[in-house]
């Protein structure tokens, strides 16, 4: 298949290696040059721009910041698009700017999926990515065999908007799941116990979980290298945040999560994972 | 002198009423001409119009987007206010929508005040309110008199936006203490203990606070009939936590009184008092 990729920060540029690797042809913009350097090495070819990235493809993908970086590539390529394009956006965004950009999208005859991932750089890597999609069946089926190259558990969620509602749920449990180990930890410490002893023992039990597994040893490692940056889930804690303000819903662990976020951002921690959120923790309890 | 006045909901009417009898000359737009009644004045046909019958216009009204409608939309201040004079705004709005509201006024000579006040309708009915102005000291020296008809406390607080933050931080503690008071009523009831009691005796000690007076009391009658809408509250909760996100400013209190306001408006209280979050706690 013909593929434009429009983005390529740490996700983006695995993502593309998988697609190339699955035998489709690749075209890749990036806002910055030298991010486009090693894919071009690696087969890929050189689109100008997000609108040449959806010329002559027959899907095009974007993987990018924020709502606004979306809209905007998006824009570009409803200007250059020609009939039958699938467009997909695989950032992490509102669920009620999915659905706009969805309708705009529409509105000139460009099918949109909203898809976005979770698994991180070792999922992107691995293509083990989760993939949850909101949009038509029809696109979804179209857009499926590029999805199989990067991703494993693919789903089709729902009508658009559904991925990114399922991306926020999954930000939640990631969040609070994080802070959950994070908090077992400096507990243990506190009361003078081994806590890799205290990760071996619970992972045998109910409280096991990938976080606990994964991002618990690299909290034993204190490796705070990303991975997924602090601020990029703070981003997505407020998507969570401010949808729950919009919609009257009460999300009390969410909320706390997401100040401790917020603190890790304003501390000057927001480059590094999120699980820094232990070393936050261990400031607050004095166990530095 | 000629004083334009826009939004006279339950704050505004009052607050437009008092320039009015300290004699001032009193120009109104309304969206629903109803909310004018009986008050005796110039009724203009657009804001534009508005303001190029006055010297000073203030407004009251809900939203950062509502005060950018009024003043910079189709037929909006902007396009009738003189230069040299004074938009005075005070509604409760995002710092930095004030202050991109004051940037675009400047570039015409029209100078914004943004003037939040504190003390609900009770305080605007007997022009006891606080009210906090950021925008140029001079400006808000020119204007004194008028905020004088309408509060006690005026305190020039900064620059424009200043005005809001304060604002900002005036409903952090007002209302999470609603919640502290609320929580306390609650705890009483379940203990079995008399709330008017309670009420009563904190209001002596270290515990006491205008809240714990005014909401303590509304708790205990079981008076939820809005003074202050709670939507309001939570309309303002929305840029309180969005202002210490973009400062990075940890505020955990304040975030999880947030998800209580949020449960109030999914129970359907948004129009009734804050102190529904009383009722909050009730939810089985």
């Amino acid at each position: 298949m013909k593929i434009g990729f429009i983005g390529l920060g740490i996700m983006g540029r695995a993502m593309v290696l998988n697609l190339i690797k699955g035998g489709h042809t690749v075209t890749v913009w990036a806002r910055r040059a030298e991010s486009m350097q090693p894919l071009l090495d690696a087969g890929a070819g050189a689109a100008e721009g997000p609108a040449g990235a959806a010329q002559g493809n027959e899907i095009v993908i974007s993987m990018v910041a924020d709502a606004p970086d979306v809209a905007e590539v998006m824009r570009a390529v409803a200007a250059a698009a020609e009939p039958g394009l699938v467009a997909i956006d695989m950032s992490t965004i509102a669920p009620a700017a999915a659905r706009r950009i969805g309708e705009e999208l529409a509105a000139v005859g460009i099918d949109f999926l909203d898809a976005p991932v979770s698994g991180g750089e070792v999922g992107a890597i691995a293509g083990t990515l989760s993939i949850m999609v909101g949009g038509s069946e029809a696109a979804f089926a179209k857009a499926r065999p590029a999805f199989e190259c990067m991703g494993k558990n693919v789903v089709h969620v729902g009508a658009c908007g559904a991925g990114q509602v399922t991306k926020a749920a999954n930000q939640i449990v990631t969040g609070m799941g994080v802070l959950a180990v994070a908090e077992a930890f400096a507990f243990a410490a506190k009361n003078g116990v081994d806590r890799s002893k205290v990760r071996e023992a619970l992972l045998g039990g109910f409280a096991y979980s990938k976080i606990l597994e994964n991002h618990g040893q690299r909290m034993l490692n204190r490796n705070f290298k990303p991975g997924f940056k602090s601020w990029m889930h703070e981003k997505d804690l407020n998507i969570v945040m401010q949808t729950a303000h919009e919609l009257g819903l009460c999300l009390p662990g969410s909320a706390a999560t997401a100040q401790m976020f917020n603190a890790m951002v304003g501390s000057g921690m927001g480059e590094e994972d999120s699980i820094a959120v232990l070393k936050l923790l261990e400031r607050l309890s004095g166990q530095e | 002198m000629k004083v334009g006045f826009i939004g006279l909901g339950a704050m505004g009417r009052p607050m437009a009423g008092h320039l009015q009898k300290a004699g001032h000359q009193l120009f109104v737009w309304a969206r629903r001409l109803a909310s004018v009644g009986d008050l005796a004045a110039t009724l203009c046909p657009t804001p534009a119009e508005l303001g190029r019958c006055c010297e000073v216009v203030f407004t009251v009204v809900t939203s950062s987007a509502d005060v950018e409608a009024l003043a910079l939309g189709r037929d909006g201040l902007i396009e009738g206010m003189a230069p040299g004079s004074v938009l005075i705004d005070c509604s409760t709005i995002a710092p930095e929508s004030a202050r991109e509201i004051a940037a675009r006024l400047g570039e015409k000579g029209i100078a914004l005040l943004d003037a939040p006040v504190s003390g609900g309708v009770q305080g605007a009915i007997d022009a006891t309110l606080a009210i906090m102005v950021g925008g140029e000291a001079g400006v808000l020296e020119r204007v004194r008199p008028l905020l004088e008809c309408l509060g006690q406390r005026i305190v020039h607080i900064g620059p424009n936006g200043a005005g809001q933050v304060a604002k900002a931080c005036n409903q952090m503690i007002m209302v999470a203490a609603i919640q502290a008071a609320a929580e306390a009523m609650r705890l009483a009831a379940a203990a079995g203990v008399d709330c008017a009691k309670v009420q009563l005796a904190l209001a002596g000690g270290s515990a006491a606070s205008r809240v714990l007076d005014v909401m303590g009391e509304r708790m205990v009658k079981r008076d939820f009939s809005a003074g202050i809408e709670a939507r309001l509250h939570h309309k303002d909760f929305g840029l309180v936590l969005e202002a210490g996100r973009k400062s990075g400013v940890p505020m955990p209190l304040t975030a999880a009184v947030g998800q209580q306001l949020n449960a109030l408006m999914a129970q359907g209280w948004g129009r009734d008092d804050t102190a529904s979050l009383l009722r909050v706690l009730e939810v089985r």
